[in-house]
């Protein structure tokens, strides 16, 4: 997704600084109703935001759903793109974590190649990132692992060597610690 | 239909105010069981709607059919839809109510996406209501289906489908709240067939308030406070006031801001006739095609107060290099403008009349008869010098048209133009003085525009003169609206500048591709023999003495009068600044280059 969006120049970014992208994580707060998420995403589209992800689900609050979006943008950029999705008849509320202290994490499934001559050692490896074993058959080791972006990806890196088939990852999901 | 025909028999409830007024009428407390397209109907009169401009098709026909049971509801026939969205636009415009269109699924619906993305990028209330094939077709691609939805979302703040007959009153009731609450723009509500013809209880009591309307900011103390530091230190300041101050009717408030702060206002394309031209703090337009002087005055001010603008690529040019030595405050009704072009020191978030008056209590009287004496010095010069190029004199002149339509309607006119060169030559030289007289396609610039426009124009305005100013090019865009004039029997004057080219596409060749006029030579009809032919009036002009009188001639005849003002084909709009280059960076006018005025 990041890749493929690589724009140079866009609006509202002339302010910005030569390589003051980092990254960002919204939630957006919007009714649970057609087109809600089409509106979001149009926004995102036309803004050209560089996405890393986005997460869809429900809240606490019946009729309104959570989106958490993690992209790479500079802070005007980001600010901007904050307005227009408030714009939006459907979008409740919109939280910027970029600057908080958050708890965020993802859930990814990856399926190795695990031989039986494997198994033990895809198996402990998991084990280091708090990860299980959820599925083996023949010739593959599913594994299950929940965290931060960077563990999972460390994961994902980690496991390259016996041959991954697949990679399944669900996207950040974030929220502020403390009470509110 | 016994029982609709009872309540449309209460002639009171024809001309109500905005829904959140509506708390007594005579259907208050009495429920009945309705149709969807009879509801669709109540809510458009509580509404306070009187005009639609419309065209049936198979999946609106429920509607149409219940229709004809509300003679409050005057229907005008367009001959195509994307004339009913121009014309609901040009009615808002000039009356600052929500305008209404109407088609019905598939390619009617299609029809309108230009009218509404129109609409959205000028930001101006219109509700369309568009007909959908029954439920259990959809996503099934039926006959006329499209997803209308999903076509018109980025164009619209914001759109509905209709999921059943019970919410159809509540929707149409928060799309007119949306359309025009904070900064308008049109919405679109799509309609399945089925749901027009299923029946409900139908509750004509007060509609609720919507929560999702969300209310205007009110001027921040602080950002006010600091405006009125900047102003009051500034040397060389500048009022920018855009389509904002218009949208807002905030004639009088900036008045009294620039007369109490002594500041030159420039006003926007789409802020023209928002502020007096005849006034001495009156400099100009900006931008690509503004005049050297508010030009040159944007590149050395240190200050720019944009009211109610966006910072228009047309107007900025080359971002960096647009007042460069200026800080910013920005006053508009949407957050999302605010840094967007240009990151303002003081931003200030609020409708433009509440911003303005609040700066006007803020700040202390100025005195920059100094800075304003030295733009009349530039604006003075630089006429000297174009009025001393030789011209031609023989052919109807683009400005002595303009000029001419402003001496016989004293200014009271309201023009609508269409897009391109005459466009131009019209905000230009048209002296401006009737708030909100000017009515153009400013942000999508959409050629075909004026002449539907100036239809709803003249029917929300019915006792103002309506001129139409066009090019050869988009006249024949929209000019099957001429049948609509006729059967509506309106009296719009239209005053075609005919170059027998698509000129500003042209003007750019020109410039900026050697000369290579790739398909914009265009040819037309006998525009005499087709205003004959429409039951109209028409009038050629080929020599420059003849436009007064053919002006008179139009005011004088009655209904709608086309005038085919046959000018120098290839005559362009000075100055003009290259896109992409600083709005300093000026090609002007030179005796040279006159050879093609």
């Amino acid at each position: 997704m990041t890749d493929q969006a690589a724009p140079t120049e866009r609006a509202g970014q002339s302010n910005a600084q030569q390589g003051s992208e980092r990254s960002h994580t919204l939630v957006v707060f919007a009714d649970d109703q057609q087109g809600a998420l089409d509106r979001i995403v149009g926004v995102l589209r036309r803004r050209r935001a560089r996405l890393q992800s986005f997460a869809f689900g429900r809240s606490e609050q019946p009729g309104v759903v959570r989106i958490t979006v993690v992209m790479n943008d500079s802070e005007v950029g980001v600010e901007q793109l904050v307005e227009q999705l408030r714009k939006i008849v459907n979008v409740r509320h919109i939280i910027n974590l970029s600057s908080e202290l958050v708890v965020a994490r993802e859930l990814a499934l990856i399926k190795v190649n695990g031989a039986a001559s494997h198994f033990n050692e895809i198996s402990e490896l998991g084990h280091l990132f708090g990860a299980h074993v959820v599925d083996v058959a023949q010739d593959t080791v599913t594994l299950e692992v929940t965290g931060s972006e960077e563990k999972v990806e460390k994961l994902v890196g980690l496991l390259q060597d016996y041959g991954i088939r697949e990679v399944a990852r669900t996207g950040s999901i974030a929220m502020t610690r403390g009470p509110i | 239909m016994q029982i609709t025909a009872t309540i449309t028999q209460q002639p009171e409830i024809a001309r109500t105010p905005p829904a959140s007024q509506l708390t007594t009428g005579a259907l208050d407390g009495e429920a009945r069981e309705l149709s969807g397209s009879h509801i669709l109907c109540e809510a458009l009169v509580r509404e306070g709607v009187e005009l639609l401009y419309g065209y049936p098709g198979g999946a609106i026909m429920p509607f149409y059919d219940a229709l004809t049971s509300y003679p409050a509801l005057h229907h005008v026939l367009v001959r195509h839809e994307q004339g009913a969205a121009h014309a609901a636009d040009g009615y808002a415009r000039a009356t600052g109510k929500v305008g209404v269109c109407v088609a019905t699924s598939g390619p009617g619906a299609t029809n309108l996406v230009t009218g509404l993305a129109t609409a959205y990028m000028d930001s101006t209330p219109i509700v369309a209501i568009t007909g959908q094939v029954a439920r259990p077709f959809i996503g099934r691609d039926a006959f006329q289906e499209t997803d209308v939805l999903g076509v018109t979302q980025p164009i619209t703040k914001h759109n509905f489908l209709v999921p059943r007959v019970e919410d159809l009153a509540d929707i149409v009731h928060e799309a007119f709240q949306l359309a025009r609450s904070g900064r308008p723009g049109p919405v679109l509500i799509d309609v399945p067939k089925d749901v027009q013809f299923s029946k409900t209880l139908y509750h004509p009591s007060t509609p609720p308030g919507y929560v999702r309307v969300k209310p205007a900011q009110e001027p921040s103390p602080s950002a006010i406070a600091g405006a009125a530091q900047l102003i009051a230190a500034a040397q060389r300041p500048l009022i920018m006031s855009g389509h904002g101050v218009i949208l807002s009717k905030a004639f009088d408030e900036l008045l009294a801001f620039a007369e109490k702060a002594n500041i030159p206002v420039i006003t926007t394309l789409l802020g023209l006739s928002a502020f007096p031209e005849t006034h001495p703090l009156a400099i100009g337009m900006p931008g690509m095609h503004g005049p050297a002087h508010v030009n040159q005055a944007i590149g050395i001010a240190d200050l720019v107060i944009g009211v109610g603008l966006r910072f228009d690529d047309r107007v900025t040019g080359k971002v960096s290099e647009f007042a460069p030595r200026a800080r910013i405050i920005h006053i508009d009704i949407d957050p999302s403008e605010m840094h967007k072009v240009k990151p303002a020191a003081v931003p200030i978030v609020a409708d433009a009349k509440a911003a303005l008056n609040a700066l006007v209590e803020a700040i202390e009287p100025g005195d920059h008869r100094a800075w304003i004496n030295e733009i009349r010095d530039w604006e003075a010069e630089d006429n000297a010098r174009i009025a001393a190029i030789p011209r031609d004199t023989t052919s109807p002149d683009p400005i002595s048209i303009v000029e001419a339509i402003h001496a016989e309607t004293q200014g009271e006119a309201i023009i609508v133009t269409d897009v391109g060169q005459h466009q131009m030559w019209t905000a230009r030289h048209y002296t401006w003085t009737r708030p909100n007289s000017h009515i153009t396609s400013g942000g999508l610039g959409t050629m075909g525009f004026s002449l539907p426009a100036a239809m709803g124009v003249k029917m929300g305005m019915p006792d103002t003169p309506v001129w139409v100013v066009a090019g050869d090019g988009g006249i024949q865009m929209n000019i099957q609206e001429l049948a609509t004039l006729k059967q509506e029997g309106l009296s719009i004057k239209v005053a075609i500048m005919n170059n027998g080219y698509l000129g500003m596409v042209r003007q750019w060749q020109q410039f900026f591709h050697s000369r290579n006029y790739s398909e914009t030579p265009i040819s037309g009809p006998d525009y005499v023999q087709l205003a004959a032919a429409y039951g109209l009036k028409g009038i050629r002009v080929t020599k420059r003495e003849e436009v007064a009188e053919a002006v008179h001639q139009a005011m004088e005849e009655e209904g709608t009068v086309i005038i085919d003002f046959v000018i120098e084909s290839e005559a362009n709009v000075y100055p003009m600044v290259a896109p992409g280059s600083a709005i300093t960076n000026m090609i002007e006018e030179t005796e040279e280059n006159a050879g093609h005025d």
